[in-house]
């Protein structure tokens, strides 16, 4: 990856009223990366990308792409292209025309924009569909219209904003695959905004999660995925559990927590904690194993912990997912690859994990 | 909208098309009936009706009837140059304000206010306004503007600008409410400036409701006369000689014949608006329905 950075925002602001869109956003995306951002509807995740766009002026801070600062710039004269929301083809225009538009702004000749076009057209996988008008194409071809439009100005940078939210769901994981293999091939920087954690998960280089105005985090997804350390990101990201108690005790290997009715160790990853603390723990929903009664599990480092009550069984294809309620009221989930033998609703069973599965969040 | 109610039984629908057009023929009965009188050579209440093309050869050479159309069209041409667009931008406004209804009550006002009235007010306030250039230019001895707002065409066509600002920005928010905003950022994303975005790109899509609103204006014209008879000054137009000529010596066949050519236009130009929008969103509603292949 390159050091250079191809997106710089500093302490970004923008209000509506009393309501902060942006509070206070500080962001560097490299050269080359395919950056997204993350995060619930009204976060403010379109409003930061927009402002790098041009389309929004900030209330203060300052964008600067490659360098340069872009503040007093509109959108058409900022080194970045943007595929809209909800394709924003123009109608009176076939596929052609609408793919030359930016090149025909720039009094380029028509056989140039013509080849340039085709050129493109092979590139996102349109070849043969020039005099299509947008109304004639799919969802999916009139997003790999907008993706070419933008791509062949050549400008640095590519703005996303839900990109894919109008597709559907099989569409969609193609179309993921397309953009990451799109940006190896033209290598500049993307900046993709989704709601929608898998999207992110299959493009992105490095996600930024964005909610209530704010930068939690940033890493990759791995990172983001294994070790959230924000108690949002890790409510917001995956089928995660989160239990909310105090520290009881700890050393320097094992900290206990009590969240009610029951206590849970968990593994000392070096976590800065006093004795009646009040904490968060989070653990994904695959990482817990149901046992009915008091068996052992196979897996010998897992230990058992709490007990509880199957109170619901859901089938969704890939998975069984299991809520399973507790002893202090509270409902968790458990997600199973495979069905869990002789587990019926009402079932009283032991929920199991590895010490270092759990993560804790400070509040 | 249709009238068609799935679980409705088909006599129900039928007595709603009857109705409606029946209320179409009670409207448009007289308009008929004009027309028909004006083919009679013996004219209006004859016992006896003998069909003539004379009353319309007549017409043009009737040069009072002749010269008062060609000042309405005059106001026509000079009016829409301008009043487009006002409605236009007015339009656009409205749709990027968040002000809606001060927009909406402004813009709409006119139509609340009798033509009597609003006639009436505008022929004082050109009274009063020629007063204080007359003012001015005893003051400073600058006279170009003393006649600028003397009773004539200036003052004609302010009285049906105002007049018809109301309708031509309604016609053109409908259509707009089509057009989506974001087509303009991305043309703006693109590299165009606003008004190639404008052109290039909103137009296209709003051109028919544009061109609706230009048929408005020109029909609009024609039909007034409260306000234009206040404010035109020392010309005739076309409703002023019809109207005067049937209080002091009642209608001429020619007058029937001219009323007739001038409705038959209104009818073709307001079914010509009609039809075109109904294939149009015919034509966008089976686009909707299309099935899209696979990509």
């Amino acid at each position: 990856m390159a050091n250079k950075n191809a997106v710089e925002v500093k302490n970004l602001v923008k209000t509506y009223g009393d309501v902060y869109a942006l509070n206070n956003v500080d962001l560097k995306i490299a050269e080359g990366e395919y950056f997204v951002l993350l995060g619930p509807s009204g976060g403010g995740k379109t409003t930061l990308l927009r402002s790098i766009g041009g389309f929004i002026r900030p209330d203060s801070g300052n964008v600067t792409i490659k360098g340069q600062n872009v503040d007093n710039l509109p959108p058409d004269k900022r080194p970045t292209s943007m595929v809209f929301q909800g394709f924003a083809l123009f109608p009176h225009m076939s596929v052609l025309e609408n793919i030359g538009y930016g090149l025909k702004l720039k009094s380029i000749e028509k056989e140039v924009i013509f080849t340039k076009v085709t050129k493109m057209m092979d590139l996102v996988g349109l070849t043969g569909l020039s005099k299509r008008m947008p109304h004639e194409l799919s969802g999916g071809q009139q997003q790999r219209v907008q993706l070419a439009r933008a791509l062949i100005l050549e400008n640095d940078v590519l703005l996303l904003d839900e990109p894919l939210s109008a597709l559907d769901a099989q569409l969609r994981k193609d179309m993921c695959i397309e953009l990451k293999r799109l940006q190896k091939t033209v290598g500049i920087t993307f900046v993709h905004v989704t709601h929608n954690q898998e999207e992110a998960m299959s493009v992105a280089d490095r996600i930024a999660i964005i909610a209530d105005g704010e930068m939690l985090e940033e890493g990759t997804p791995e990172e983001i995925y294994s070790n959230p350390k924000n108690k949002f990101t890790a409510e917001f990201i995956g089928e995660k559990n989160i239990f909310n108690g105090t520290v009881v005790s700890f050393n320097t290997k094992n900290i206990t927590i009590d969240i009610g009715n029951d206590t849970i160790e968990i593994l000392n990853q070096g976590y800065k904690i006093k004795k009646n603390q009040k904490v968060s723990l989070s653990i994904k929903s695959e990482s817990i194993e149901i046992i009915k009664n008091q068996n052992k599990s196979d897996d010998k480092l897992k230990v058992a912990q709490i007990m509880g009550t199957i109170s619901e069984i859901t089938f969704l294809g890939q998975f069984i997912r299991y809520l399973v309620l507790l002893k202090n009221g509270q409902e968790i989930q458990v997600r199973s690859p495979k069905e869990v033998k002789n587990i019926k609703l009402n079932d009283k069973v032991s929920l199991k994990w590895k010490l270092e599965d759990f993560l804790l969040h400070q509040k | 909208m249709s009238l068609r109610d799935d679980f409705q039984p088909q006599w129900k629908l039928l007595l709603k098309w009857g109705w409606l057009s029946f209320a179409v023929f009670i409207l448009m009965a007289p308009v008929f009936y004009t027309m028909y009188i004006s083919f009679n050579e013996l004219g209006f209440g004859a016992k006896y009706y003998i069909f003539t093309f004379q009353w319309y050869e007549n017409v043009f050479s009737d040069k009072q009837l002749v010269n008062a159309l060609g000042w309405t069209m005059l106001l026509a041409l000079i009016t829409l140059p301008i009043v487009i667009p006002f409605g236009l931008l007015s339009a656009k406004l409205y749709k990027q304000s968040t002000q809606k209804v001060w927009i909406i009550f402004v813009l709409l006002s006119p139509l609340f206010v009798p033509a009597d009235i609003l006639g009436s007010a505008l022929l004082v306030f050109f009274k009063n306004l020629n007063k204080f250039f007359t003012f001015i230019s005893d003051q400073t001895g600058i006279y170009m503007f003393e006649t600028w707002f003397d009773l004539g065409i200036m003052s004609a066509v302010i009285g049906l600008i105002v007049y018809t600002l109301p309708y031509v920005f309604v016609v053109i928010m409908i259509t707009m409410a089509r057009y989506r905003p974001e087509q303009t950022e991305a043309a703006r994303d693109l590299g165009a400036s606003a008004w190639r975005a404008f052109w290039e790109i909103e137009f296209p899509q709003i051109r028919a409701g544009v061109f609706s609103a230009c048929a408005f204006v020109v029909i609009l014209t024609f039909n007034e006369y409260t306000r234009t008879s206040l404010l035109k000054g020392g010309f005739d137009t076309f409703t002023s000689v019809l109207i005067s000529q049937m209080l002091n010596t009642g209608m001429s066949e020619e007058s029937y014949a001219m009323a007739s050519i001038v409705s038959l236009v209104a009818i073709i130009i307001v079914s010509v608006i009609l039809i075109v929008t109904a294939v149009r969103t015919e034509q966008l509603e089976k686009l909707t329905r299309t099935v899209k292949e696979p990509n």
